[in-house]
């Protein structure tokens, strides 16, 4: 009993009550904590209630004069179909989350399992895993991004799948690196010894150690999804017509930039108040969950 | 040192040699009939498709099919694209030079802001100017390029008449390289003020205080240089990902490099280009990344003798 306790991990005793509380906390003592905080709720907001946030539906056209610039009865003025602007923005948040959660779920997904697997395995299983995840990681993502969209063609769906998987290595050297960490520790090495299974020393004791830094790159992750994503559809290649995502819909203002330039303006702005959401959510979990680093 | 290049290069090596196992699956990977996908916008008749799909040796085993496509590489065949047919190797050349312009000049420019505005705030830490330069920071990395791209155009070429909005002229490098330049002069600041405050607070450069040197000195001749490792590896990637072409910017400015023209072979389907493109980046990047490899020897000696 005495050397299974001593072989308890660190993180089984960081998950003592209280860890949650005591993370919240120092999330909300950090300003960027909480301004993203703020930003990424009032997107989960307006995602969650656009119908009755948006003024009109966002796709009925003629809803206003075509064209129309910001006014009181269209606040983002109207776009090439009379189509209401703000409640376009409004419903592309629902797009948006949904594109930044599916392409963030995808890459820490395959990335956990690559790292895990290549990590607590070792020899060539490692060898192969990781030799491939560095090859990837030299493509960057976009190449990766525009090689998937090659291979299934444009559209949001295969959009979120492209910026999903472009973003895998990350996760997986990621994961890797903190699984050679603990696997360096004397508990680790004593695991076999108590008899402690496989899926037993991954679960009890490797993932509790790889879920809190995987946090921080997921959160910032969701910006960067977004980000790609939007430009992908501002390209042409991913969301389609009538859907009112923000990247595409900036693209369709870019033509009309002379004669109505509000309707790249808001679009814009949209995408970015939400990246800077993510990112100083990010920054501030990172802040939270290792206090050490904080100042990246 | 030796043995540390010899180990860098024959990983760079086994990089690329992945990338033309990738390219050559990469048209296998498409679900359906590739050449029929390819040929949909031109109305090709089945003779045509078929003669196709020999010139592209698709009806051979995939090891044959391996076997001359590296065969061709290894002469700078890249194969002909099929939007134009022409050899894809001379459409990279002519693309190449404006990407790389565009590339050089966003990176200068991002260096002289990214690299001063890091440095400033480091070295002023908690100040008004720390914070000022670290809100302008995160807001650089959050701005979606093409977006910033759309609003300095909007703003100097349409309502100032600054600039021009296209043309041959070399003015209409400034747009496209300060859109390019912002963006990654923001990721290098938070960087470089990260990489500085570690080395502020290490040991050798408060013995270097303690010995009495002036600070400027210390700056320069020790935390400068030592912290220049992360700051070089991160320029380096920056300029390799430029090097692809900065996709969605090139766009933007209908800049004529490889970024769009990537972009123009996934719209066509045009798979021999595309192929292409991924083989030459891929190569690029790799190229980078040795000397970035070579740079960080240099200027951290822990590297050269271990």
């Amino acid at each position: 009993m005495a050397l299974a306790a001593e072989i308890r991990s660190d993180a089984a005793a960081e998950a003592a009550p209280g860890r949650a509380g005591r993370f919240l906390a120092t999330l909300l003592r950090s300003p960027s904590g909480v301004i993203g905080l703020v930003i990424v709720a009032a997107l989960v907001f307006a995602a969650l209630f656009a119908s009755w946030l948006a003024p009109f539906d966002p796709l009925q056209m003629g809803a206003g004069r075509r064209l129309t610039p910001p006014n009181a009865a269209h606040w983002f003025g109207t776009d090439e179909f009379g189509r209401d602007l703000f409640s376009r923005v409004i419903f592309g948040a629902q797009l948006t989350l949904r594109i930044g959660l599916i392409a963030v779920g995808i890459s820490l997904t395959v990335g956990l399992l690559v790292g895990l697997v290549g990590g607590y395995a070792g020899g060539w299983t490692e060898r192969i895993l990781m030799r491939g995840i560095d090859v990837l990681f030299s493509f960057t993502e976009i190449v990766i991004a525009l090689a998937c969209l090659a291979i299934l063609g444009a559209g949001l769906t295969n959009a979120m799948i492209a910026v999903g998987i472009a973003a895998v290595p990350f996760y997986a050297r990621v994961t890797h690196s903190v699984v050679l960490v603990e696997k360096g520790k004397p508990y680790f090495e004593a695991g076999p010894a108590v008899a402690a299974g496989h899926l037993r020393m991954i679960f009890r004791h490797l993932l509790p150690n790889v879920v809190p830094p995987l946090i921080v790159v997921a959160t910032l992750g969701v910006s960067t999804a977004v980000l790609a994503a939007a430009g992908l559809s501002f390209l042409g290649l991913g969301a389609q017509p009538p859907d009112p995502e923000w990247g595409f819909m900036l693209a369709s203002g870019r033509e009309l930039i002379s004669r109505a330039p509000w309707i790249m303006f808001f679009p814009g702005c949209a995408i970015a108040v939400t990246v800077l959401g993510f990112n100083l959510l990010g920054d501030g979990v990172r802040e939270a969950l290792d206090p050490r680093q904080h100042r990246a | 040192m030796t043995r540390y290049l010899i180990q860098r290069l024959l990983a760079a090596l086994v990089t690329i040699w992945v990338t033309t196992v990738i390219v050559t699956m990469l048209i296998h990977a498409v679900p359906g009939d590739p050449v029929r996908i390819m040929y949909a916008q031109w109305q090709a008749s089945p003779e045509q498709i078929e003669a196709v799909r020999r010139n592209l040796g698709l009806d051979e085993p995939l090891h044959v099919q391996y076997w001359m496509f590296l065969k061709r590489v290894a002469k700078g065949d890249l194969g002909r694209s099929i939007q134009g047919d022409q050899p894809v190797a001379s459409i990279l050349k002519t693309r190449f030079p404006p990407t790389l312009l565009l590339a050089t000049t966003s990176l200068i420019i991002a260096m002289l802001i990214g690299l001063s505005l890091g440095f400033v705030a480091a070295y002023k830490r908690g100040s008004v100017i720390d914070v000022a330069a670290m809100v302008a920071a995160i807001l650089g990395v959050s701005i979606p390029h093409f977006w910033l791209g759309l609003i300095l155009l909007f703003t100097f070429a349409l309502k100032l008449g600054w600039l021009p909005v296209a043309g041959e002229d070399l003015r209409t490098l400034i747009l496209p390289a300060v859109t390019l330049g912002l963006a990654n002069a923001a990721v290098l600041a938070r960087l470089t003020r990260s990489a500085m405050i570690d080395i502020f607070d290490q040991d050798f450069v408060r013995t270097a205080r303690a010995k009495g040197l002036p600070k400027a000195v210390v700056l320069y001749r020790h935390a400068l240089r030592a912290g220049l490792v992360p700051i070089v590896s991160m320029m380096g990637l920056q300029f390799a990902y430029m090097m692809g072409g900065a996709i969605v910017v090139e766009n933007v400015f209908a800049w004529n490099g490889v970024g769009r023209l990537a972009i123009e072979a996934v719209f066509a389907r045009d798979y021999p280009v595309i192929q292409g493109f991924i083989l030459v980046f891929a190569a690029v990047v790799v190229l980078v990344a040795v000397v970035i490899d070579l740079l960080y020897a240099w200027l951290d000696p822990r590297v050269r003798y271990s």
